[in-house]
């Protein structure tokens, strides 16, 4: 039996997936994306954060079966309405024996995981065998400006995306809309390309920047200075043609 | 969509241009005419009469432009018939609900529409032959009172002929008599109704199951050609606005405290659902014309398709704080317990905020009285060292419950609501009994709230836990803290406070303890019976007592300092982190709800930036039908935006339109006190 280390349990999380579900928070993310508004699931460890009313710890550990046994009480309201659970982060495939162990524990409940698809291979095959539903994000598709912009090298993400497709999942793309960083036409092209052809693919959701993303920062001792213009309004191209868009 | 019609007419009242042609009962000489009564020893009955008799002689027709549904209160206020000696002699002899006049039940408006008043007046007039001396004075007051209705509608038809609206003037002459022939007519007919309840002194006066007993109207109507599905929608919006231009006249609380509650949906003694295309329509009138009246209850039950769950949704988001949410399936058998018949607890409606009411056919004072769970509670904790477990305190709490309900009910005797002829007019049976309607009807039961219920739940299960099972509290220590009001206390308070099992996270512990104080709540009230032989109401509302019953409470064993407020209504605390509404949903919807049949709902508040989506919309629908299928009893959602809310406290100029739900009611936010504002911010801070 294995521990993980959660940072929150979300009910009622209405952008993440089908029908009322309840929302898992990992800690931990191998990406520094300069636009993250969750700076408290970056580290993998619970930390100090400074709440409204004073400080309190964020993150737990937790074991597998508590958690599972957990999310299991709302299985009825899961049922009645469509819903399950969502795995999110951080970036959930950071613990993915943890995550596995969970799952396995929720037999018939529909599961999905958001996540950023920067994990090894094996691991991405091994949770995608127990999941209904995956929201992946596809942030940049030049790999140059994905390392200048969340740290990291796009390439196993694209790997673990092609994956995905060879896979008939259904699955979402999702797309954080940053002004200048990654609404060029040009990326957005390429982001469709990758996808079009998909059996698997629902939908692609555009998520707008949103200002409020360096709220949180100071409350776990970090600063926020992104290197792109937090005032702009990024763009949204007309170029998705039968692809079901949403823009959040 | 609004017409241009509405939407000017709609500026017009909200820029107050029609206060212009209000003048004050002493400008009128009308302040006084209680001195004129007493001097010619005029009785109670026959004073409500000559006093709306005089009320409407002296109102003056107003029709402004454009307007389809007219009668607009031109006298600010109604005075009294009794002067300040007699109300003092009365008061000394007697129980006063309220401000001692008729209030918070609802017309039987489906019959009085199809009769139309010169029916209904020639049949009282009748019924004098074979009545007793008592009687004769009712009747003669019932049917001056309808002339005295009949004559207002009359000026209202010259002054429409006199500008040259024969249509109107037609509609207004018709309905002077008859029953409505049509939409146009029923929803005047239904305008002066409701105007001469409240212009006759009576006040919260409801407005029933409006799309019921207007449908056959409109079908009849739009499916013969006589109007069009457009001007139906057109004279819809007309009604609806009608309901805001009086109604800061009102009394209540506050200002939007004013009752004006209109039921849709729901279904019949076979189980049909009644929700129709006119009830779709006020929904979306409500949406389109976006003021506090009328407040929109649906009736659901666990069969209602989700299709008209979003269409309440939809208006949810609107933030209005309504449609509030009623389930059949809970409230129906509950009433039938209490001794409602099955036709008429099928007919149910809601009265002020939340109370279950029959139509035409109750009597019932729905919000007599209120238990305070938290404040009995409280004070039980000071004797808690006599009990070796838990088991036997909790027999001390039901005992004390018990005692208060003898107590509460033993106040209410010599009730004496003054005489209100005009609204007798559309009860049933007053015809029959000769008798005001105030002296009782088929239903005479009274309605408890029971506040604090939270709290009182969240500190049982402290007690229980802390000092009881785990010992790990001392009696002395808790009994300390409390008196110390948690100074010095700090880790006690903490754990009570945020660790200690709360009503609202799905956690039997505490659950179970307010399924229990409740059920101490209405077994207390079952044997007793009001001196009408009415039985009494257990409820889970709270009225303004949230705000009343805190203030004088102390620290309680749930963490909660003194001074601090407690939820309203049938809601979680406010100071702890919930796990989310799956499971406040869950853990308001255990036990046996029908049991609480005075009503009061669960309230959860909504930050408005969920609704990005239509998706969205569909989950929340989702959400109250979960609810619903659980056995909750009825359900309150309120859609705020945090910033909005600070920033309309400090700049109040800059947000006079924006509504908010209070407790069972929705006003406007700026017009509330600041103790009731405070209380909406802080419930904001633990939005979904």
């Amino acid at each position: 039996m294995s521990k993980g280390t959660i940072f929150s349990i979300e009910e009622f999380a209405i952008n993440d997936g089908p029908g009322i579900r309840t929302t898992v928070f990992l800690k931990g993310c191998p990406l520094r994306c300069a636009w993250c508004h969750n700076p408290e699931g970056l580290s993998p460890k619970p930390q100090i954060f400074h709440a409204m009313d004073g400080d309190e710890i964020c993150g737990r550990e937790v074991e597998a079966k508590d958690l599972a046994a957990d999310l299991l009480k709302n299985r009825e309201f899961f049922e009645m309405n469509g819903g399950g659970v969502t795995f999110t982060g951080g970036e959930p495939t950071m613990q993915a024996d943890f995550l596995c162990e969970v799952m396995d524990l929720l037999p018939g409940v529909h599961k999905a995981i958001e996540t950023s698809g920067y994990c090894k291979p094996e691991v991405f095959k091994k949770i995608l065998d127990r999941l209904d539903l995956v929201l992946f994000d596809i942030k940049h598709t030049d790999p140059e400006q994905h390392r200048r912009w969340t740290g990291v090298d796009n390439a196993p993400i694209l790997a673990n995306l092609q994956t995905l497709k060879l896979s008939g999942k259904p699955f979402v793309i999702r797309v954080p809309l940053i002004p200048g960083v990654n609404d060029s036409l040009e990326n957005m092209e390429a982001t469709r390309d990758l996808v079009k052809d998909a059996p698997g693919l629902q939908r692609l959701e555009l998520l707008r920047y949103h200002k409020t993303a360096g709220a949180k920062y100071p409350k776990v001792d970090m600063e926020y200075s992104p290197a792109f213009d937090t005032d702009a309004e990024p763009a949204v191209h007309d170029i998705f043609g039968n692809i079901k868009l949403l823009i959040l | 969509m609004l017409t241009k019609r509405i939407e000017q007419l709609k500026d017009f009242f909200f820029d107050r241009h029609h206060h212009s042609v209000r003048r004050t009962p002493e400008e009128l000489g009308l302040d006084r005419l209680c001195d004129r009564f007493a001097a010619d020893k005029v009785p109670a009955q026959m004073r409500g009469a000559i006093l709306f008799e005089e009320m409407t002689k002296a109102e003056k027709p107003v029709i402004f432009d454009g307007e389809l549904i007219v009668a607009t209160r031109t006298i600010t206020r109604v005075p009294s018939y009794f002067t300040e000696a007699e109300w003092e002699e009365i008061k000394s002899k007697h129980y006063l609900h309220e401000n001692g006049f008729l209030s918070n039940i609802s017309a039987n408006y489906k019959d009085a529409l199809a009769e139309g008043l010169e029916a209904r007046k020639q049949r009282f007039e009748a019924r004098k032959a074979s009545a007793d001396a008592e009687g004769k004075l009712f009747l003669e007051s019932a049917v001056r009172s309808i002339a005295a209705l009949q004559g207002l509608i009359a000026k209202y038809e010259a002054c429409a002929r006199e500008m040259g609206d024969s249509a109107l003037a037609e509609v207004l002459a018709s309905i002077r008599t008859e029953g409505a022939k049509g939409f146009r007519e029923a929803l005047q007919l239904l305008r002066f109704i409701h105007f001469g309840l409240w212009e006759s002194g009576c006040y919260h006066n409801t407005l029933g199951r409006f799309d019921q007993y207007m449908y056959p109207y409109y079908k009849k109507d739009v499916e013969s050609g006589r109007i069009s599905k457009d001007e139906a929608w057109e004279l819809l919006l007309s009604f609806f606005l009608a309901c805001n231009k009086d109604s800061d006249l009102y009394p209540g609380m506050q200002q939007g405290d004013n009752g004006q509650s209109l039921v849709l949906g729901g279904r019949d003694e076979k189980g049909n659902t009644l929700f129709n295309e006119l009830s779709a329509m006020c929904l979306e009138a409500s949406y389109d014309l976006n003021l506090i009246d009328p407040k929109i209850n649906l009736r659901v039950d666990r069969n209602t398709p989700l299709e008209i769950y979003k269409l309440g949704a939809r208006l949810t988001k609107r933030g209005l704080g309504f449609p509030q949410y009623d389930n059949d399936d809970v409230v129906v058998p509950g009433l039938i317990r209490k001794g409602y018949s099955p036709e008429d607890a099928n007919d149910y409606v809601v009265a002020a905020c939340w109370e279950f009411i029959i139509p035409g056919k109750a009597m019932d004072i729905v919000n007599i009285g209120a238990l305070s769970f938290a404040g009995l509670v409280s004070k039980s904790v000071d004797r808690l060292g006599q009990y070796k477990d838990f088991e036997s305190y909790y027999a001390s709490v039901d005992a004390d419950i018990k005692e208060e309900c003898k107590a509460i009910a033993a106040q209410y005797k010599n009730l004496y609501i003054a005489p209100a002829p005009l609204y007798s007019v559309f009860m049933d049976g007053t015809l029959e009994r000769a008798r005001d309607i105030t002296l009782g009807a088929k239903y005479n039961n009274f309605g408890i709230h029971g506040t604090g219920i939270a709290t009182a739940a969240d500190s049982l299960a402290a007690i229980e836990k802390y000092v009881f099972d785990e010992k790990s509290v001392s009696v002395k220590d808790l009994q300390a803290a409390l008196d110390a009001n948690f100074e010095g206390w700090d880790e006690l308070w903490h754990k009570l406070r945020f660790e200690a099992p709360k009503m609202g996270n799905d956690d039997d512990y505490a659950d179970k303890l307010a399924q229990r104080l409740l059920a101490s709540f209405d077994e207390g009230l079952a044997p007793l019976r009001n001196e009408r032989g009415g039985c009494f109401r257990a409820g889970t509302g709270t009225a303004m007592y949230y705000i009343f019953h805190a203030t004088c409470l102390k620290a309680t064993p749930d963490g909660r300092k003194a001074g601090e407020v407690i939820p309203a209504n049938y809601s979680p605390s406010m100071y702890t982190k919930h796990k989310g509404p799956v499971s406040v949903l869950k853990s308001f919807s255990k036990g046996d709800l029908a049991r609480t049949i005075n009503g009061g709902p669960l309230t959860i508040e909504l930050d408005d930036t969920i609704f990005r989506n239509e998706e969205n919309l569909e989950k929340l629908a989702m959400l109250i039908r979960s609810y619903v299928q659980l056995g909750g009893h009825q359900l309150q959602l309120n859609t705020l935006n945090k910033e909005t809310l600070f920033d309309a406290k400090a700049h109040p100029e800059k947000h006079r339109n924006l509504i908010v739900r209070v407790w069972g009611w929705s006003g406007y936010f700026v017009e509330l006190d600041e103790c009731y504002q405070d209380h909406i911010i802080n419930r904001i801070k633990f939005a979904v």
